[in-house]
């Protein structure tokens, strides 16, 4: 309950707030912060109730741009010519034209009809004219045209105050901007696209520019003249006659969307002739090229003299270093020589010392024959001595007794005795290495992890090179698996040990091959003699593909006359086998042909491990 | 075009009906595209009126669908209203949701989850460290960025959290479009009070790469009010809400003003170091110890048995919320022993009491921080999952007596339903001011109040403008005053804090004279109250009967 005013109170503000408003930060969030906003960005200070008249007013101001503007000459109208009539003006929309609303056609629509309906006047007592004679049928007949889509758009299309006219490119040399803005301007409610790029200014930029004459070189317009058709379509008799109909109309459309096109076209193509802008940009990008043109020649010219500059001066290091170097290389073999020659003369000198010591002395013997002895031995320490155990002798035997210096000087010859003796022993032992590694190399190709390769080894591997020909695929560690898996001594060998060993039996001279071959066979009878006596009409699970397993061995002679024979008979010599095998005595013809298989095979495994040596090493690298 | 003959064969023996059909067949084909429409009304091309509003948290994201004038959460394609926002690098593909939580055990390498708490951040923030030493993916710095090393087998591949959250964005995308059936762009994101403008820039651009189109991003806590249409029925009013989000990770307390259906942040603070996934901790602690005093083993060393353990704890911690006891059963836990083991409600508090405390504790120093009492919380509004615990809620309320404690809505439902209000409300609306971050409007500084008298006759101050209120404000009181009188007078008083009101706060006086007294009946003022955006108030009061009025206008001292 509000208190009791005192007699002697009365309204009034007794001091002023002493807070203002504060700015805080508030959440974007709910509905009442959208009309918050909205109402601040339209900047009516208001509270809700407001806002809802705000809303109103709005429309009426929409409303008051509506404003009918009566067409004077309305009742003069013939309604028989409503094609000729502009539509807008009848409906009193004759300032908004091609912007009204379809709202405020309908609203303009209804106005008239209020006003000017047959019956309406007729209550008011004006004179009616009969039927379709009346002007109110220019009025049905203005909004049956504007109210539809696509005749309103046809209709928009020949609006009779647009004006088609095209500025020639002499009326925009001066003032260009002037004269061009308001035609591309007007032109622009044609395009399809909305948004149209305006002309600009002066100050446009180039890409803008170059948009803007884009668009319009591409102007894709909506602007038709079906308005204008000579015949109704709708007016025709028979389906023959309204196809003609179309025809002619479709014809003149056409022509006239042709001509419309044209207009545009040289609209655009005035404006760009005329366009300072364009002079302008095309001038710099000239002046661009130029510089750019001058600027790559001043580049190369430089380029090449700082080229040839430099060459020069390498040539010039280059001989300098030449001269350096073979200068100290001089001076180097100088000094080496003086050395060498001075130390030569030590050398001599300190031999002569000791040999006119040892004189002295009487070579430290009493007779004769071991002085000479003695003399020998001598001979022998100034052959091999140093320089610097010369010296340190010869200091010794200066400086000490007979005795002492014989001493010294026993001890100096055992010691080279035992440095002679040394180099004999390692000479010796190279000698041997170097037979032992030609047995190796013999034996498994010298490889580092050469094994002990046994008998059975051997024939195993024969056979698995002869089971795996070459080209099989990864061929030799094929046959490295096999080794290993039937193998009886049990040593694993990798793929490089059996392409060694393999190699190094193809090296082998055919006697040791025969040889090899001949105990394979022994071993094969003996087993299969094994296993025949225990197992009765067994099969033999394995085959057996030695070479030459039932022919005797050839010889070296044998292999010779064949190669000859071979060369003498070329590949398409008529009857070229028989031929051979005559000329190799003691083989058949039979023979010949294995014996060349066998030899094709060989060289042909021998490429194989080459190759495959080669890529291992490469692959190493 | 139709043959003609066809025509004449339909208007001859067929029936003309058809034929005029064919005839408008061809007609429409003449008709041009729409387009050349010139000062006609702009038809909206074929905008579907739905949105949706997602809400990425640090462990569960969640999609909301506002149609029809309802919003409502969407549940995945494997029928889960949350898909826990885990993303799984596989060998040859990409898995979001549960199926890559569940795939953790096998794939924690390559297995991306709490990616919100280093969205955007850089490596030396406190926060991305913290994420970087407890993520089990290894994550890098490349070119000053952190990006998780994802190793498939293949080869190693860099991904960055943008693109993990633009994962988890098309996941939430795809479910909503399946739910509604048809394509759906635009949306509205929720953001951490918290988070700052960079991971904030970066949650909206892995939203836009996602194919989004975002309309807003709103802060959670506004989201949760809004979800409750809070303020959304009538613009005016006051009130302060409280809103209590306990999240996976971590735990946020936010006091939002509502003044006239616009929502103010008063105070709010941000705890990283306490969620939900500390209750789950808490409980796989308690189930190893167990299964050490069973078997004697001490499975705490074993990675994966933990992670197995852990997303049992996690099932069993869901069902306690709504059952009294829950049975844990892990296969082979660890060395081919089955686990079993019941848990009470009232043991699973025991364990978490401490932690309870934590929970509980941010409140009073919130309410502390602003000097508030807790009545002065109108309003207390729960989200997060892991506010749907009995005990935290048993908690709130008691600090709470008086108070309406707001959990109607599942608590991790809250935060999407109120972006897909607000996605309603955007929706549809062109011109959206983006920059919205910083907007500030100008509010009332004081209560404007009147004195009255109540029926003991003692003096009693009614607030007709309170303070706060977004400017330009109008409000409309009618006051009433004993018929016996022949004046009333309205003593006006402006108050800027809670202190107790004398006259020196009193500005100005209305006096209404010459009123015809009644005897059984009381006079009606009515009284409109008017605050432009500079501050000035203007004061109109009219007797409802004689219709005599009075007016000031109050400028502030300048």
């Amino acid at each position: 309950m509000l208190i009791e005013a005192e007699p002697e109170h009365c309204t009034a503000v007794i001091k002023g707030l002493c807070a203002a408003s504060l700015l805080c930060q508030v959440e974007p969030v709910g509905r009442w912060f959208e009309a918050f906003i909205k109402r601040r960005n339209r900047s009516i200070s208001a509270s809700f109730q407001e806002l809802e008249d705000e809303k109103e007013s709005s429309e009426e101001s929409e409303d008051e741009e509506f404003q009918l503007e009566e067409f004077a000459l309305l009742k003069t109208l013939d309604p028989k010519d409503w094609k000729n009539q502009d539509h807008y003006e009848v409906l009193g929309l004759k300032n908004l034209r091609y912007r009204a609303t379809q709202k405020q056609i309908k609203a303009a629509h209804k106005a008239m009809v209020l006003k000017h309906h047959p019956d309406k006047r007729r209550a008011t007592g004006e004179q009616i004219a009969e039927g379709d004679n009346d002007y109110f049928t220019c009025i049905t007949k203005a909004n049956e045209i504007l109210s539809d889509p696509v005749k309103r758009r046809a209709f928009n299309s020949i609006d009779p105050t647009f004006d088609n006219s095209v500025p020639s490119k002499s009326e925009g040399k001066d003032n260009f901007f002037e004269v061009f803005s308001p035609v591309f301007e007007r032109n622009s409610r044609w395009s399809n696209k909305k948004n149209v790029p305006k002309l600009g200014d002066m100050n446009t930029s180039i890409e803008d520019v170059d948009g803007f004459y884009s668009f319009w070189y591409n102007f894709d317009s909506w602007r038709e003249f079906s308005y204008l058709d000579e015949e109704e379509k709708e007016k025709a008799e028979c389906r023959d006659e309204r196809r003609w109909i179309e025809k002619q109309n479709r014809a003149a459309r056409a022509q006239r969307k042709k001509e419309e096109m044209n207009r545009i076209r040289t609209l655009v193509d005035n404006a760009y002739n005329s366009d300072p802008r364009i002079k302008k940009f095309k001038e710099e990008e000239k002046a661009r090229k130029e510089a750019e043109k001058k600027a790559k020649a001043d580049a190369r010219r430089k380029e090449q003299e700082e080229k040839e500059r430099q060459r020069q001066a390498e040539l010039e290091a280059v001989r300098l270093a030449k001269e350096k170097e073979e200068e100290e290389a001089r001076q180097q073999a100088l000094l080496l020589k003086k050395e060498k020659e001075i130390q030569k003369k030590a050398i001599k000198k300190e031999r002569q010392r000791l040999r006119a010591t040892c004189k002295n002395w009487n070579y430290f013997a009493e007779n004769e024959v071991e002085s000479f002895k003695m003399m020998e031995e001598i001979e022998k320490l100034c052959d091999r001595l140093e320089l610097t155990s010369f010296q340190s002798l010869n200091e010794t035997l200066s400086v000490s007794t007979k005795e002492e210096g014989k001493s010294a000087v026993e001890k100096q010859i055992q010691e080279v005795n035992a440095q002679i003796k040394r180099e004999k022993e390692q000479e010796e032992a190279r000698m041997r290495q170097a037979t032992r590694a030609g047995e190796n190399s013999g034996m498994g190709g010298g490889g580092s992890s050469s094994r002990s390769w046994s008998e059975d080894d051997l024939q195993l591997l024969i056979k698995a090179v002869n089971l795996f020909p070459a080209g099989t695929n990864a061929r030799w560690e094929v046959i490295a698996n096999y080794m290993n898996l039937h193998s009886s001594s049990g040593i694993k060998r990798t793929a490089k040990d059996v392409i060694n060993k393999a190699k190094s039996l193809q090296k082998l001279d055919p006697q040791q091959k025969d040889d090899i071959n001949k105990k394979a066979f022994d071993k094969f009878k003996k087993e299969h003699k094994a296993v025949s006596t225990s197992v009765d009409n067994a099969v033999p699970s394995e085959r057996f593909e030695g070479p030459g397993g039932d022919t005797t061995p050839w010889t070296t002679e044998e292999q010779k006359l064949l190669e000859q024979a071979l060369k003498t008979y070329p590949v398409n010599s008529p009857e070229r086998w028989e031929k051979i095998a005559e000329a190799v005595p003691g083989r058949s013809k039979k023979d010949c042909m294995k014996r060349y298989k066998e030899l094709v095979e060989m060289v042909k495994a021998k490429k194989a491990a080459q190759e495959q040596v080669l890529n291992a090493s490469k692959t190493k690298k | 075009m139709t043959n003609p003959s066809v025509i004449r064969y339909c208007e001859k023996i067929i029936c003309p009906l058809t034929a005029r059909v064919v005839f408008q067949l061809v007609a429409l084909n003449l008709v041009p595209s729409s387009d050349w429409c010139l000062g006609g009304e702009k038809n909206l091309p074929g905008t579907s009126m739905a949105a949706i509003g997602v809400h990425l948290g640090c462990t569960c994201a969640c999609v909301a669908v506002y149609k029809d004038g309802r919003a409502d959460v969407v549940a995945n394609d494997s029928g889960d209203r949350v898909t826990p926002a885990v993303v799984g690098y596989l060998e040859n593909e990409v898995i979001v949701g549960l199926a890559a939580k569940q795939s953790r055990v096998r794939n924690a390498a390559n297995t991306v989850d709490n990616v919100k708490q280093i969205l955007g951040r850089s490596c030396t923030d406190t926060q991305a460290q913290k994420h970087i030493s407890e993520s089990k993916c290894l994550v890098l710095e490349k070119g000053g960025k952190p990006k998780y090393e994802i190793d498939t087998g293949e080869a190693v591949k860099y991904v960055t959290p943008d693109e993990v959250a633009k994962l988890i964005f098309s996941k939430m995308k795809e479910t909503a479009q399946s739910a509604l059936g048809s394509d759906i762009n635009d949306v509205v994101i929720t953001v951490p009070f918290d988070f700052g403008e960079i991971p904030k820039r970066s949650l909206g651009e892995a939203a836009v790469a996602a194919g989004f189109n975002v309309l807003r991003m709103i802060h959670e806590p506004s989201a949760a009010l809004l979800a409750y249409g809070i303020g959304q029925d009538v613009p005016t009013g006051k009130s302060n809400v409280l809103v209590y989000k306990l999240g996976g990770t971590s735990l946020s307390v936010t006091l939002i003003e509502v003044n006239s259906g616009i929502y103010r942040v008063l105070a709010t603070s941000t705890y990283d170091n306490i969620g939900g996934i500390c209750f789950t901790e808490a409980l796989t602690d308690h189930l190893a110890s167990e299964f050490q005093r069973s078997y004697k083993q001490d499975i705490r060393g074993n990675a994966r048995a933990m992670m197995k353990l852990m997303n049992s704890a996690d099932v069993a911690k869901h069902s306690l919320s709504t059952l009294g006891s829950s049975n844990c059963f892990v296969d082979s836990l660890y060395d081919g022993i089955d686990f079993d083991c019941n848990v009470s409600r009232a043991r699973f508090e025991l364990i978490c009491s401490s932690l309870f405390n934590q929970c509980i504790e941010p409140i009073k120093k919130l309410l502390e921080q602003v000097e508030f009492k807790a009545n002065d919380v109108n309003q207390v509004v729960l989200c997060g999952g892991s506010a749907r615990i009995p005990k935290l809620q048993q908690l709130i309320k008691d600090l709470f007596p008086e108070v309406e404690l707001l959990s109607s809505i599942p608590p991790d439902e809250v935060i999407p339903i109120g972006a897909a209000i607000e996605a309603g409300i955007l929706l549809g609306k062109d011109n959206l001011s983006t920059d919205l971050d910083t907007l500030t409007i100008e509010c009332s500084a004081s209560d404007i109040l009147v004195k009255e008298l109540d029926d003991a006759g003692a003096n009693r101050f009614t607030v007709l403008l309170p303070s706060g209120t977004p400017l330009p404000a109008r409000r409309q009181h009618i006051l009433q005053a004993p018929g016996s009188f022949s004046s009333v007078c309205l003593e006006l008083y402006e108050s800027a804090g809670k202190s107790n009101i004398s006259t020196e706060y009193k500005f100005a006086q209305i006096v209404l004279k010459d009123l015809q007294t009644k005897a059984n009946d009381v006079h009606e003022i009515v009284t409109v109250l008017t605050m432009k955006r500079d501050g000035s108030l203007h004061v109109t009061c009219t007797d409802k009967d004689s219709g005599k009025s009075e007016m000031i206008t109050v400028d502030e001292t300048s």
